[in-house]
């Protein structure tokens, strides 16, 4: 008995399976795909190289230039990087067909401008990071933005009156 | 009543030894005992509770050397029935860094001791087969990765450097078969084959020594695809990095342990998540539990040689998939854990959404359930196979549905309440038959429950947050996150440490458990049943896709893909 119901049932059903990779697949809103840096917003900060869980975004510091690497080959595309990234320079996107020749069209890489520091002359942020930072300090204190950390701590205590050198 | 049974416990775990007995967080107990009298503790909990009472779960190992302590042994030991986990805590005997073994008592703490003797060398002292279990045999002796001394990338060739060469020659799984005999015992060689070897596509097998078509004794391996999970978390990953690292433990239900360990740190921390983001939780536990029964449904048909029904329950499955990617982004890897809530909402366009698949879903499954068991030849080959006793399911710790079917009434929904489970009434599917029909029957229950379930879990939750604020974690507190996967309990403990990171994070799937009962249903059975009986306990199946076939009589061996043997059916395999 039960074997006649599921060839009726068979028969019944149209056919489910999809002609992908001949017809193209509709991925719901939302869809965690392939990430992409956009190179005009990223300021270097390195919020989402801290949180990505794989190590598929790394920082490094190549001279004058900071840079910020995406190799796709790790990705678990999980959306950290997009959720914790202060400026919405990251995003996922619905792309999901990552097969590629080359291993680096899998690498994204954004280089940026450092400062270098007005007192040590070592470079220690972006340019971009720098100028955020700045736009947002009072007036009196703005130049300290174009100082470095240790630089900054020094004159910090030193205008405090800490200083014991 | 609770409260009552609380303090019966806690001056019976007195009265049994217990140094101190402290609550780390609601839900579990932590009980320090000199290991001195931890034989004697567990006796008297056997006896006091009784064998079905209290439940082995799992044990911890942890290297406190670091903090000026030793290493310790953590059992932590389930009592559905008082919806309690007791933290066993025993430090080691410092001058042999031993703790007595507690696998003579409960045949449960087997694989979980020996994990830790693997791993961090300790030893436990009258324990009936002290042999390796995680390492490979000719991993070098002394050397124990879960160590905090043992750096995370050290690499096996360096180790090898002094010596240059293994410490241990390989060993053969099994290079001697003892059966009894008539005529007393027989000896039989072996020929090691696998389970690394080209006609093998995974690294784990079972073997199964025959005489004719009777499975006279069966024997498993595992463990060759350890990915050193725990070491990784533990040294280089951040507390908030890590649940994407255990929803890939396993590649059907992996979001159970994300969310099992995000529960095991908010236990820990103290961290009250915000009720709809349990909600949320909850839905898509329910989602990953409905795909998971019907995607088993499919793998049990198939390896019945009934693909239309494999077909079928896939075709349905797919729905859910759908769904699930609609609802998190990813058709599996959902993503969607932060300890302290969820990253993404349900909203009423996406609720509408499930709604209607769970409608299609539910008519679709129960039409084709009611065809598939008005066919003789499925119900034949499942009625009174693969059985699990009662006795020997709460012996060796069985979980989930396996449990369930031997009629064991244990599920983490309704005995632990977690997410929110706690604000609904779980039903829980039980059957006493114990054969592999009981666990269809199970599996068929908890898919319509689910379905319920996801429905009462859409209409009650709350407006709110999804997100708990401030989430500040503390060093060096204890937590367990257990939560109900498709396969069974699956139980997280973590030790916070400081700086964002944990000190120990030690997950046990489900399928730990279950493996350990196979042998025990293949006994007395006909070969042509073993890939049902392997398949009904729903492991990792791609796992566990190859038997070897002994013959008793020759200690002739070949190795078959489990496929094969499904196709081939019982024709003289043994011949």
């Amino acid at each position: 008995m039960g074997r006649l119901s599921i060839l009726v049932e068979g028969l019944s059903k149209h056919v489910v399976t999809e002609r992908y990779p001949y017809e193209p697949v509709e991925v719901p809103e939302g869809f965690r795909g392939k990430p992409r840096i956009d190179p005009s917003m990223c300021v270097g900060c390195g919020a989402c190289v801290n949180a990505c869980p794989p190590n598929a975004l790394s920082m490094s510091d190549e001279g004058d230039y900071r840079v910020i690497k995406l190799f796709i080959g790790r990705c678990i595309f999980c959306g950290r990087c997009e959720e914790v990234c202060p400026f919405q320079a990251i995003k996922l996107s619905k792309e999901f067909e990552l097969a590629v020749t080359d291993v680096g069209d899998l690498t994204q890489e954004v280089r940026l401008v450092m400062v270098k520091c007005a007192v040590c002359g070592k470079p220690y942020a972006t340019l971009r990071e720098v100028k955020r930072v700045a736009e947002a300090l009072p007036d009196g204190l703005r130049a300290l933005a174009y100082v470095c950390p240790q630089c900054r701590e020094l004159m910090t205590s030193h205008y405090a009156g800490f200083a014991r050198r | 009543m609770r409260r009552a049974l609380e303090y019966d416990l806690i001056s019976l775990l007195k009265s049994l030894g217990a140094e101190e007995v402290s609550e780390p967080h609601e839900g579990a107990l932590l009980v320090r005992v000199n290991w001195r009298r931890l034989p004697g503790l567990i006796q008297g909990l056997l006896r006091e509770v009784g064998p079905e009472g209290v439940r082995h779960s799992t044990c911890v190992g942890i290297d406190a050397r670091p903090l000026n302590s030793s290493f310790k042994v953590l059992h932590i030991l389930a009592l559905d029935k008082v919806r309690k986990y007791l933290i066993v805590e025993v430090g080691v005997r410092e001058d042999r860094v031993s703790v007595p073994s507690i696998t003579p008592l409960m045949p449960a703490a087997n694989w979980a001791e020996r994990e830790a003797m693997d791993l961090l060398g300790i030893r436990f002292e009258g324990h009936p087969e002290p042999y390796r279990l995680i390492l490979p045999d000719d991993w070098p002796e002394g050397v124990y990765p879960l160590r905090k001394d043992f750096p995370y990338n050290r690499k096996l060739s360096q180790l090898l450097k002094g010596s240059g060469r293994l410490s241990n020659e390989p060993r053969s799984f099994s290079a001697n078969y003892l059966v009894r005999q008539e005529e007393g015992w027989v000896r039989y060689a072996a020929v090691p084959f696998g389970p690394y070897h080209p006609a093998l596509h995974e690294p784990e097998y079972f073997e199964v020594l025959v005489e004719g078509e009777r499975v006279i004794d069966a024997r498993y391996r595992g463990f060759f695809v350890h990915r050193g999970m725990e070491k990784l978390a533990e040294s280089r990953m951040t507390v908030n990095q890590i649940p994407f690292l255990a929803e890939r433990i396993c590649g059907i239900c992996g979001y159970t342990h994300a969310c099992a360990y995000c529960q095991a740190v908010e236990a820990a921390a103290g961290i009250d998540v915000p009720e709809r983001a349990l909600y949320i939780r909850s839905i898509l536990l329910e989602i990953e539990r409905l795909h998971s029964h019907l995607l088993w449904f499919g793998v049990a048909y198939h390896v019945l040689g009934f693909d239309t029904g494999f077909m079928a329950m896939w075709r349905i499955r797919e729905e859910v998939m759908r769904v699930a990617e609609a609802l998190t982004g990813n058709r599996k890897t959902y993503g969607m854990n932060l300890v302290g809530g969820v990253r993404r909402d349900i909203d009423v366009k996406k609720a509408t959404l499930v709604l209607r698949m769970l409608e299609r879903v539910e008519r679709e499954f129960k039409e084709f359930y009611a065809h598939t068991l008005a066919m003789g030849e499925v119900v034949e080959r499942v009625k009174e196979v693969g059985i699990l006793t009662r006795e020997d399911a709460a012996k060796l710790g069985a979980v989930g549905p396996h449990a369930r079917a031997s009629g064991l009434s244990i599920d983490v929904r309704a005995d632990h309440p977690y997410a929110a489970y706690g604000f609904v009434d779980v039903n829980v599917a039980v059957q006493d038959s114990c054969d592999v029909l009981a666990r269809i029957i199970v599996r068929y229950e908890e898919v319509l429950e689910s379905i319920r379930l996801i429905r009462e879990f859409l209409t009650g939750m709350p407006e709110g947050e999804l997100m708990a604020e401030d989430v500040d974690i503390p060093p060096l507190r204890v937590g367990i996150g257990a939560t109900e996967a498709p396969r069974g309990e699956d139980v997280h403990v973590v030790v916070t440490g400081g700086g964002n990171k944990v000190y120990r994070w030690r997950p046990r799937a489900p399928s730990y458990m279950n493996l350990a009962t196979v042998p025990t249903m293949l006994k007395g059975e006909r070969l042509a049943n073993v890939p049902i009986i392997i398949a009904s306990i729903d492991p990792c199946f791609s796992c566990t896709d190859h038997v070897l076939v002994v013959d008793a009589r020759t200690g002739a061996k070949r190795v078959l893909r489990l496929s094969a043997l499904s196709e081939r059916g019982c024709g003289g395999w043994a011949g």
